[in-house]
């Protein structure tokens, strides 16, 4: 099976704790159903995650250096 | 400390670092400051401050209608693109759709694009030699019965007979016994070989079936993946000064390819975006939009289009974790505003159904607020003032 990790457009996906989580959502004063959101079956979500789960996604930005996106577990 | 490439004193560093800038205006900066002779620290100051001063400038307003203008800014150069299906021979002349019908079928997220293709990177020894980029092209094109021998019926027998050509097996690494099991897999018929001949024949001796079974004989892919119809093999120089095998296919089965030995499955890519979608997930499939659209833009010398826009219309695409088309069927389609809708497309069926459900219309869109005569929630449309204060004490400011 290939590993869709090292693909060059695939960015870094990791499972964002509930701690940080909180503070995410503080930061933009919303729900965490507001989030965009990913599916479960998603080839490049890591292992550990299930629905409701937030990813944790950082980009490398076209516009800037690195750019931090959330997306929601679902379905 | 953060560390700086450029060529510039510790004093220079920490002026630029104060600022508000991210981080590549920060190296644009910096990368000014070093071509420059005797700039002082305030020299370097004075620029900085007026760099952030600009950024901080053209940042978007809180309340601006980014999608509006977004849609003008791609709408605008997309009236200067090609409006035929222009087939371009660009790269390995592999026929590619270009300019508005490649941008409609971004947007509309067909499900297979007009002219499918991959850009197949190869690694380590198979990217250098040409020989063994050869043997990942034979993995990959479609190897159908007229590229491997000749085909001929013989009437009077009821056989069909192949002579294969053993040159061409050898390059394509398939032995005549292989051929020949392959066609009786697909063809359900038992065969006779013989070094490079194989013959078959319908189990009744039926003229229809004779021709049956040579139509069919042309279609059984004996080698390589279905879909792809051709392969072009090109020595192209990379980034690093390096050159390397690239392989452009006609067609695409992403998936597969990726799976095959001697293929760079961090490079390979596809022209179909759902494809990488379900392959990749659907961050590189907002990558890939970007990156296609942008593309298409670029070709026809419309790259002053700011990305941004493109990221913006990407995300949309995206935000529901799979690939939503632009229009009635996918995010226009999905509003919650029932009069949003109907504004759009099939105005006539959304009321109905509307009606028929109860929907209620909260009003907070800009469509229905035009709509009901309303000032819209957006830019100066969606702040209160108030006159005078209301601070005890009358402290506050006056009311002019």
């Amino acid at each position: 099976m290939v590993d869709v990790s090292q693909h060059e457009l695939v960015p870094d996906h990791s499972v964002l704790d509930e701690d940080t989580l909180e503070e995410v959502l503080e930061e933009y004063d919303i729900d965490r159903t507001d989030l965009p959101k990913i599916k479960r079956n998603d080839s490049a979500l890591p292992d550990e995650a299930e629905i409701g789960d937030v990813i944790k996604i950082v980009r490398n930005s076209r516009t800037t250096d690195q750019a931090v996106v959330y997306r929601l577990v679902v379905e | 400390m953060t560390n700086v490439e450029y060529a510039v004193d510790d004093d220079t560093i920490a002026v630029v670092e104060d600022t508000d800038l991210p981080r590549r205006l920060k190296d644009n900066v910096y990368e000014t400051l070093e071509g420059r002779d005797g700039v002082t620290v305030e020299d370097a100051d004075e620029l900085a401050k007026a760099v952030e001063a600009r950024y901080l400038d053209t940042r978007v307003d809180p309340l601006d209608p980014v999608g509006t203008v977004s849609a003008q800014s791609i709408g605008e150069p997309g009236t200067q693109l090609t409006m035929n299906t222009f087939h371009y021979a660009g790269v390995a002349e592999i026929d590619v759709t270009q300019g508005l019908p490649r941008l409609i079928e971004l947007v509309d997220a067909r499900k297979t694009p007009d002219t499918p293709m991959m850009t197949v990177y190869l690694e380590d020894e198979y990217a250098t030699e040409r020989e063994r980029a050869h043997e990942v092209v034979w993995k990959i094109e479609a190897t159908k019965i007229l590229a491997l021998g000749d085909v001929s019926t013989n009437v009077a027998d009821m056989r069909v007979q192949i002579s294969l050509n053993r040159d061409t097996l050898e390059e394509r690494m398939i032995t005549p016994e292989e051929v020949a099991e392959i066609i009786e897999d697909n063809l359900g018929v038992s065969t006779v070989q013989q070094g490079t001949e194989i013959q078959f024949g319908p189990e009744e001796p039926s003229y229809r079936d004779l021709l049956q079974l040579v139509e069919e004989l042309r279609d059984i892919t004996f080698k390589g993946i279905e879909e792809v119809s051709r392969v072009v093999i090109r020595r192209e120089e990379m980034d690093d000064g390096d050159e390397q095998f690239v392989l452009y296919t006609e067609g695409s089965a992403f998936g597969d390819v990726l799976e095959i030995e001697g293929v760079d499955a961090s490079r390979t890519t596809c022209n179909n975006i759902h494809e990488i979608h379900r392959n990749l997930g659907i961050e590189a499939a907002r990558e890939a939009i970007i990156e296609e659209t942008n593309n298409t833009l670029a070709e026809q010398g419309l790259d002053d289009v700011n990305v941004r826009h493109l990221m913006l219309v990407a995300d949309m695409m995206t935000n529901r974790g799979e690939i939503e088309s632009i229009g009635r069927h996918g995010i226009s389609g999905s509003k919650d505003s029932v009069l949003a809708r109907a504004a759009f497309e099939v105005t006539v069926n959304h009321l109905l159904n509307a009606a028929i459900h109860g929907e209620i219309d909260s009003l907070q869109g800009v469509t229905e607020n035009v709509i009901v005569g309303k000032p819209i929630k957006l830019g100066t449309g969606d702040v209160d003032l108030r006159m005078g204060s209301t601070s005890p004490g009358g402290s506050g400011g006056q009311a002019d």
